[in-house]
């Protein structure tokens, strides 16, 4: 009991940075030293290298997450969540002994049915709703978490804490836990990858994907689907692939001649080959996001080039080729910038999520189709969810939107060690909160890192005094749901 | 006859002191208070069982007696609990000491309270920890002009060490310009240290570098990272703080005015209280408002005790370098700071705006409470209603009041609380805290400020924890020379510059970064803890930036201050935005050329060519910067289309004259090009030409080498 609440433990101090090489946090230097760079022009050290390849602490179920985000807070009783009781009830209020907080003080309605109708999926049943034609098609490989809740009912915060695991900016992402744990195993490409949907980023923007507190190297990077990938991948049109390698011939030489005046000058050495590695990701990115060679019928499986699932299919694809490649975390945006832009419905749910899942339904089907096919879908775990889930009353009479709720909500996950064709937890009799086997995000982050083969409470960053975690001093993993 | 029975009666009733067993202090009490009382104390005793008394012991705990019981657990290995799954033996002495003591009956000194944060332990540090100790001024030992070189050298000569030899004049200059103002040195003023390497011409440059205002705008970024500084609120809305500028402004001004410390602290925790108060006092209390604000948080109620520890946090780690705000929920795991501290340290701000008001007030007073139209903190009230502690942090769960008052680690400088006067319009509180902090006698303000300065001299702190000093931070290396620096800086009325001084003129700052013997020296202290050699290292975000525009010729350099410029973000950045489709609107070109200081600082949007060379988070103070050595950095200054943009402007730069090459060195890198060198970037030039068919852009490409080679981005 003490021992959870209170988890100041000590088990790693800050000088680890340094004892190496006197510099802190110099990204390449196991990749150096695998070139036997060091050998050749600095003696090693062993400096550490934030991004290298980590042991997990236990056998991992997964190499590799793919998380798809429908930012907005798409709505459980409308998609994976069925609540029959909702026709019975409609129309009425919802029970005056359920408090909640109205986000935003919108309009209250009254309870209100699924805006499409459910039916079972796959073997094993498991129901979903029209919005999810081809998803339900592969519900054996789903375990539906019904009884997500969450610590807010403000966009800004719950994505925060979707991502974070804190309503309060500042702390470092999933993503960039699972590389600070893990390290990356191709080092052309980020460790950490996020793509954004073209209509804007999320709300709360940066820190959704940032390190926090930990060092810069295990931030997300930003991902462009189409084009140059990465900031900064191309410098002017004039500068032609030869004309850019003449110098970096150049200022290797340079560089040479200014180590070779300075021994033991490892950051140097490790920043010299960085320009290699660079010049390396300038091709090896757009490589990865060059759909060329992907064969038609997988183009037209993802719905790449046609409407409306052309740009979240793109995406789909690109997850799978870092997949394949070795990235570790992918993160895919639905839905950007505000309101009905995202899976914000609070105008109508037929519209909003109308339009919405006719983005990702296919796209997502295809994921889970050709990971499963390419056999990678044993290595990769794909969570599926937003940052909280929508009321199960409607925002007036005759107006079908549904307002924010965090007390109960739907997160879906497949892939490598979950066991399909599952729903776990469930939310009361009209949906409106988690009330079975609840399943707070802190337990979701335990659940993910678990299935990396990361124990939650061991995996600890110092900063400050205090050995942080991912789940702060809570979080349980949700063991029923792993196969 | 019943005189002698009575006498008997008394005799065995006596407390056990009278019975011989071990010395209870020498003996029994370390045991206690090392193994048993991190649980077997407090509000809310492990198994009901408090053992920091003799009344706690012998009413005993829910499984009943104690003293019986003590010996039987531990030898089972019941008690201590496993950690880790671990069994956590006591050694064997510890067991005979205590099976002794219950054997004796248990005597425990009359009226002795145990108290856990009494001494330091394996565990956790008490009151006794190095750093809330008094400062004491050491004696120098003699022989050296510089008293920082009797403590370096002193440790060196232990090991049988030498430090490296000075360093080259050009790499020296260069250093102590960066150092002290953050931006390169001109190739004419390293022409003329190198002519004349003199004492007199270094202490010259030194003293005309301490009072450019260049100086100020320098040190203010370092403080800046420690004050969580950004110009917006983050989250949802993000939206823009007016004035926080103004604040920025404050920093640099005390810097280049060379503020007393004493001064620097009270204004900024309590500008609107100061008998004195003006504008720039209250200017400085934006201190406390440029921390994050959600205008929509999810409890209303629980972000008022996150506004709390922002306060706290930011006040304690940036003045003292101790994790109070770990005590919000919980007495400190390793430090002497009780849970109870963390509210009388809370209860300064608690009758400030940390309660949610209205949305365009963005977490501050009115106008009129302040008295200025600023980004300021004042009191809403001189009579808040009290702070309660929070059981487990939970505001669900409020506990008994705590009025304000100090920390509790440094007993020596404990300080009556004054109400406030009749008729005030605040508490007092904030300036009492100041006080508190500012006081000569407060053993950790000194040797924390002391330690920053430090720290950006010589590329880490004598404690290399600056933002903790406490059991779970690093002792310093040269703990002599740290309170030799803490006392002078003192004595000096808390003033910086003299301090500034005295480092950069040291030997051990003016030597090499590279030692004769730098494999042997390495291999045993690669974290050059001895200071045997000087650090080398990369410029940071802000430097870099600057020296960009140096070296181009671009950079604004005369106008200190003002409103922020907006960056130039790229569109493929602003992707991420969740306003994307709003207006981002950069200012003017010519504004672009101005100091990376002056660069707007929106917590939703940081310009990715500053974080990407780690310029800090914002959300968090930041006391040290991680220095990673990563692939994007090629990426941003081999094609950012600014790097491109002083390639171009330092290639026009030095084709205005004879020999570009030599010019193009001297701009970017300070110095004539080495034979080798023009040999390489004569071919350069040849070869690029025929490339890109034109002169000038091969003259830009080789600048474009040159703005991305080491030894532009590292200091030696």
């Amino acid at each position: 009991m003490s021992r959870r609440l209170f988890p100041c433990g000590r088990t790693r101090r800050e000088f680890v940075w340094e004892m190496g090489g006197g510099v802190a946090g110099l990204a390449l230097s196991a990749l150096l030293a695998e070139d036997g760079f060091f050998a050749r022009h600095a003696k090693a050290a062993g400096s550490p290298d934030p991004l290298a390849p980590k042991p997990s602490h236990f056998a991992a179920k997964a190499k590799s997450v793919i998380f798809l985000t429908m930012n907005g807070g798409p709505s459980q009783v409308d998609t994976f969540d069925p609540k029959p009781a909702l026709q019975k009830h409609a129309g009425q209020p919802l029970p005056a002994d359920k408090k909640f907080i109205n986000s935003g003080g919108r309009k209250v309605g009254f309870l209100t049915p699924a805006a499409r109708p459910f039916r079972p999926g796959g073997k094993s049943g498991l129901p979903v709703s029209d919005f999810f034609p081809e998803v339900r098609k592969h519900a054996d490989k789903l375990a539906v978490v019904r009884s997500c809740h969450t610590d807010s009912h403000a966009h800004g915060s719950a994505l925060v804490m979707l991502n974070t695991g804190k309503t309060f900016i500042g702390r470092p992402s999933l993503g960039s836990w699972a590389v600070y744990g893990l390290g990356s195993e191709n080092r052309n490409l980020p460790g950490y990858v996020v793509i954004l949907d073209k209509r804007g980023g999320p709300i709360s923007g940066q820190p959704n994907w940032a390190s926090g507190f930990m060092s810069a190297a295990y931030s997300g990077t930003l991902f462009r689907p189409v084009g140059d990938p990465i900031l900064d991948l191309r410098g002017p049109a004039h500068l032609t692939p030869d004309a850019q390698r003449a110098q970096l011939d150049l200022l290797a030489e340079l560089n040479q001649q200014h180590l070779d005046a300075r021994p033991g000058g490892q950051e140097l050495a490790a920043r010299i080959n960085s320009y290699e590695l660079a010049f390396r990701m300038q091709a090896a990115t757009p490589e990865a996001v060059d759909l060329s060679k992907e064969t038609k019928s997988t183009l037209d499986e993802y719905g790449v080039g046609k409407a409306p699932t052309d740009e979240f299919g793109r995406n789909c694809l690109v997850a799978r080729r870092l997949v394949e490649r070795g990235v570790r975390f992918v993160q895919l945006y639905s839905g950007g910038g505000h309101l009905e832009e995202t899976w914000d419905a609070h105008e109508s749910v037929e519209k909003n999520h109308g339009r919405h899942a006719a983005e990702v339904d296919k796209p997502i089907a295809a994921l889970l189709a050709d990971l499963d096919r390419r056999g990678l879908l044993d290595s990769t775990l794909v969570v599926w969810g937003g940052e909280f889930g929508r009321m199960p009353f409607s925002e007036g009479k005759g107006e079908p939107g549904r307002n924010h709720n965090p007390y109960g909500f739907t997160v879906w996950l497949a892939g490598a060690g979950v066991k399909g064709g599952t729903a776990y937890g469930a939310t009361d009799e009209l949906g409106f909160e988690a009330v079975e086997d609840r399943v707070h995000m802190h337990d979701l982050h335990a659940t993910v890192l678990h299935l990396l083969g990361l124990d939650h409470e061991k995996l600890t960053y110092f900063h400050q005094g205090r050995n942080e975690r991912l789940t702060d001093v809570y979080g349980h993993v949700v063991t029923d749901i792993i196969a | 006859m019943a005189l002698p029975r009575l006498a008997l009666i008394a005799l065995l009733l006596a407390p056990a002191t009278t019975l011989a067993g071990p010395d209870f202090e020498a003996e029994v009490a370390p045991v206690l208070l090392r193994r048993c009382l991190e649980c077997h104390s407090g509000a809310d005793p492990s198994g009901k069982l408090d053992l920091s008394t003799a009344a706690g012991l012998a009413k005993g705990g829910r499984s009943g007696p104690a003293a019986e019981s003590i010996v039987e657990k531990v030898t089972a290995g019941e008690m201590p609990p496993k950690k880790g799954g671990k069994p956590q033996p006591l050694p064997k002495a510890e067991v005979e000491s205590l099976r002794a003591w219950v054997a004796a009956g248990t005597p425990w000194p009359k009226g002795r309270t145990l108290d856990r944060d009494e001494r330091t332990t394996d565990a956790r540090g008490g009151r006794d920890w190095w750093a809330f100790q008094p400062v004491r001024r050491p004696a120098v030992s003699p022989g050296h002009a510089n008293p920082i070189d009797a403590f370096v050298r002193a440790r060196l000569t232990e090991k049988g060490w030498a430090p490296a030899p000075p360093a080259d004049p050009r790499a020296l200059l260069r250093r102590l310009t960066f150092d002290l103002t953050g931006l390169p040195p001109t190739a004419e003023e390293l022409d003329a240290f190198a002519a004349d390497p003199s004492p007199a011409a270094y202490e010259k440059a030194v003293d005309k570098l301490l009072s450019s205002p260049h100086h100020g705008e320098r040190w203010a970024r370092h403080w800046l990272d420690v004050a969580r500084y950004a110009e917006t609120c983050g989250y949802e809305r993000d939206q823009t703080k007016p004035h926080a500028w103004k604040y920025r402004d404050w920093v640099v001004a005390a810097f280049n005015a060379d503020k007393p410390f004493a001064r620097f602290v009270r204004e900024q925790l309590a500008g609107d209280e100061l008998p004195d108060r003006s504008e720039e006092t209250v200017t400085a209390t934006g201190f406390l408002r440029v921390g994050t604000w959600n205008d929509e948080p999810n409890d209303p109620d629980e972000y008022t005790y996150e506004r709390l520890e922002d306060l706290v946090g930011a006040t304690t780690t940036a003045f003292l370098a101790v994790t109070v705000k770990c005590a919000r929920c919980h007495d400190h795991k390793f430090d002497p700071v009780p849970q109870r501290d963390y509210y009388r340290l809370a209860a300064a701000f608690w009758s400030g705006p940390v309660k949610p008001g209205p949305r365009e007030l963005l977490g501050g007073p009115t106008k009129e409470q302040l008295g200025y139209d600023l980004l300021g903190w004042t009191d809403t009230s001189a009579t808040p209603p009290p702070l309660r502690l929070l059981k487990k942090g939970d505001p669900a769960r409020p506990g008994e009041p705590v009025p304000f008052g100090l920390l509790s680690l440094a007993p020596s400088l404990d300080m009556p609380v004054v109400p406030p006067k009749a008729g005030a319009k605040t508490t007092g509180r904030r300036l009492a805290l100041a006080d508190w902090i500012a006081d000569p006698k407060n053993p950790l303000a000194a040797r924390v400020w002391v330690n920053r300065l430090w720290q950006h001299h010589f590329g880490a702190g004598l404690v290399r924890s600056p933002d903790n000093f406490g059991f779970t931070g690093e002792k310093p290396t040269h703990p002599e020379l740290l309170d030799w620096l803490a006392a002078e800086f003192v004595a000096n009325g808390g003033r910086s510059k003299p301090l500034h001084r005295l480092m950069v003129l040291s030997e051990a700052y003016k030597q090499a970064s590279v030692h004769p013997k730098q494999a042997e020296y390495a291999a045993v202290d690669a974290g050059n803890r001895l200071w045997w050699r000087a650090e080398r290292r990369r410029l940071d975000a802000e430097s870099l930036r600057d020296a960009l525009l140096a070296a181009s010729g671009r950079l604004d350099l005369p106008k200190v201050g003002g409103p922020s410029f907006v960056p130039d973000i790229s569109p493929e950045a602003l992707e991420g935005w969740s306003r994307k489709g709003a207006e981002w609107t950069p200012s003017p070109a010519d504004e672009q050329r101005r100091r990376t200081l002056y660069a707007f600082v929106k917590r939703g949007l940081l310009p990715p060519t500053l974080t990407v060379f780690d310029a800090p988070d914002t959300t968090l103070p930041c006391a040290k910067r991680d220095v990673t050595t990563v692939a994007p950095q090629a990426l941003a200054l081999l094609n950012n289309p600014f790097v491109h943009q002083q390639s171009e402007a330092l290639a026009a730069r030095a084709g205005a004259g004879d020999d570009p090459v030599r010019r193009a060195w001297r701009s970017a890198l300070g110095r004539d090009p080495r034979p080798a060198e023009r040999a390489a970037a004569d071919r350069h030039l040849a070869d690029q030409t025929k490339r890109l068919g034109s002169a000038d852009k091969a003259l830009a490409s080789l600048c474009h080498v040159l703005l991305n080679t080491n030894e532009f981005v590292y200091l030696d």
